[in-house]
């Protein structure tokens, strides 16, 4: 999927930029399906087949944002689930990548923590609320915490799994060049583990927002999570489809970023015959 | 030259994202105080959140030297882990959920009790339907949500019409689903509380086929602390008494202003608040033999039901809260 993402990429950059008015197919198909289902949800809404109780229009939604926006509820709640999601992503992105790398590369860590760790994954966050609460209390703490457990397991998979895929040959063929372990960590083991690994903090980024949302039910008067449950209670429809649409584009924000960051540092791989970077 | 482009742009974009992020900290994080801090769990529109929203109560409490911290919480259950685990040091809920966790051996004392809300609380049938009383509920299917004052007043309004509880299917959703459910005509009938049945009653054509009255169910607010924390402050408890009493005098004299500002909190129209407004009163005492036994009942019908496996003394766990 990203490698055709790339390869694109650079097709692109190789096309001369005179065609202005040229129609991209390339960069107007992601946008088809969005637009079409908000326009067909409109005209069902304008035309009166979806009650507004039901399903408000995109409209209706719109203003409500606006609204909220302009009493500084959204802002704010952004802002606090923003700093809550970026906490949590740290501490779990890191914990998750040092225990796949420890994993990786020694097999007594691999034997002591593994399987302990498979058992922890498929706990349902939810289930997890009340231990949390008795751990660590209703503040941030709580919050952030359980954040970090849903963005840990995505990082310690494809770290684990990145390190322990990569060519056999190569590391073979580094160790007949007389590299020694900090090189041939840093040369051959890391990098060819880099793309899984970047997968699976892409993966962790989407992790993130959907555990946050169940974080934000805990003893929480703020945060998007906290809005859209409270628009729930009360079946307030019009925040409810804010909050969602809302996560849909923090969501694609983070994809974009990690996307990119993908790009910037596996720029080696389309850069063909050229060495690899330090 | 596209690279650099892009280089650039992400890491405006993760400025702006790590900026955002440190203003929400900031929001989080509010200031330090030397004040001792009480911590207080609250439902949305309840007499805490009322105190809160007037502001009188945290300055009142701030003058004697203790700082109020406010805590929302989705329903009494989460709010009783939070108390259990000494994140919040008083909680007010409804009139089951302490009686559940008392059974489970939860060191929880009742501190005070508000005043009755049985006229809005009750069992929801349409209009249309034919079910006109409580003996047409045979055979149907009811909403209610487990383990709380609706699971108790749905039992307690069987009991008293001569029924049992196996004479109806009980479909146990929460509030935001069984609205849903009842809308669409998945269940007949619904068991809940204000504001719901309001909502109800004004926008879904739907009406009370009875309400907690007659002694069904009072479905009084109680405030619940830990043993602990209860004894060893017998002041805050009293002063916390008194205050809120004065919050809950303002309530009932203040009607427009509570209607605005509790209509602003539940995100309901001011129609559907008037009638829960309306149809109430507000009060905060200390707990007193009638309230004690309005608990008791709870705790022995739940018990006769099954619903809790030890029996409970309620008498027992009353918080002493000092002369006054």
């Amino acid at each position: 999927m990203d490698n055709t993402a790339t390869i694109k990429a650079t097709e692109a950059t190789l096309k001369p930029h005179h065609k202005y008015f040229s129609f991209n197919i390339h960069r107007v198909l992601p946008w088809v399906i969005p637009v079409l289902l908000i326009a067909a949800w409109q005209g069902a809404s304008s035309l009166g087949i979806l009650a507004s109780s039901t399903l408000p229009s995109p409209l209706a939604v719109l203003q409500d944002g606006i609204k909220l926006t302009q009493n500084g509820t959204l802002p704010k709640n952004i802002s606090i689930s923003l700093y809550r999601a970026t906490m949590g992503f740290l501490i779990g992105g890191s914990l998750g990548f040092i225990l796949g790398f420890l994993n990786g590369i020694s097999r007594f860590s691999r034997e002591l923590f593994d399987s302990s760790i498979q058992m922890f994954r498929n706990i349902p966050h939810l289930s997890l609320i009340p231990l949390v609460i008795i751990a660590l209390g209703i503040g941030e703490g709580a919050k952030i915490s359980l954040v970090a457990v849903g963005v840990l397991f995505p990082v310690y998979i494809n770290t684990y799994h990145g390190i322990r895929s990569v060519d056999p040959d190569l590391i073979e063929m580094g160790k007949s060049y007389g590299l020694n372990k900090r090189e041939l960590f840093s040369k051959i083991i890391f990098p060819g583990a880099l793309p899984t690994i970047l997968m699976g903090v892409r993966y962790a980024l989407g992790v993130m927002w959907t555990t946050l949302i169940v974080a934000e039910t805990i003893a929480s008067d703020s945060g998007i999570g906290y809005m859209s449950t409270n628009a729930e209670d009360f079946m307030d429809m019009e925040t409810i489809i804010c909050c969602i649409i809302i996560y849909a584009l923090l969501g694609k924000l983070s994809d974009v970023i990690a996307k990119n960051i993908e790009k910037i540092v596996l720029s080696w791989r389309d850069a063909k015959g050229v060495n690899v970077r330090d | 030259m596209k690279q650099r482009w892009r280089k650039f742009s992400l890491l405006a974009l993760l400025i702006v994202w790590i900026s955002v992020a440190y203003y929400g900290y900031q929001q989080v994080n509010g200031e330090s105080t030397t004040l001792t801090t009480i911590t207080l769990g609250y439902q949305k529109a309840d007499p805490f959140d009322i105190a809160r929203q007037r502001g009188v109560f945290a300055k009142k409490m701030k003058a004697k030297g203790y700082k109020i911290v406010w805590k929302q919480f989705q329903d009494g259950a989460a709010e009783l882990q939070a108390l259990k685990s000494g994140s919040i040091d008083y909680a007010r809920l409804g009139d089951t959920p302490g009686i559940v966790n008392l059974a489970a051996g939860a060191d929880f004392v009742y501190v005070a009790a508000g005043s009755t809300k049985s006229n809005g609380s009750g069992v929801l049938v349409k209009k249309t339907s034919s079910i006109k009383s409580i003996k047409d509920l045979k055979g149907k299917r009811v909403a209610y949500t487990k383990g709380t004052s609706s699971n108790y007043l749905l039992l307690s309004a069987l009991k008293k019409a001569g029924m049992k509880s196996s004479d109806i299917t009980w479909v146990n959703l929460d509030n935001s689903a069984a609205s849903v459910a009842f809308n669409k005509g998945k269940v007949d009938a619904w068991a809940t509380w204000d504001p719901m049945t309001s909502t109800a009653e004004l926008t879904q054509d739907a009406t009370l086929l009875v309400t907690g009255n007659n002694g069904i169910s009072n479905n009084r607010d109680y405030v619940l602390s830990t043993s602990t924390f209860a004894s060893n402050n017998k002041e805050v408890s009293s002063l916390l008494i008194e205050y809120l009493q004065d919050d809950m005098e303002w309530a009932n004299q203040y009607h427009a202003k509570l209607i605005k500002m509790l209509s602003k909190s539940l995100n309901l129209s001011t129609k559907v608040v008037t009638r829960m407004v309306e149809r109430r009163t507000y009060a905060m005492t200390a707990m007193n033999s009638t309230t004690i036994k309005e608990e008791q009942n709870v705790a022995d019908l739940f018990y006769e039901e099954g619903l809790i496996k030890k029996k409970v003394d309620v008498k027992s766990a009353v918080a002493d809260v000092g002369d006054k």
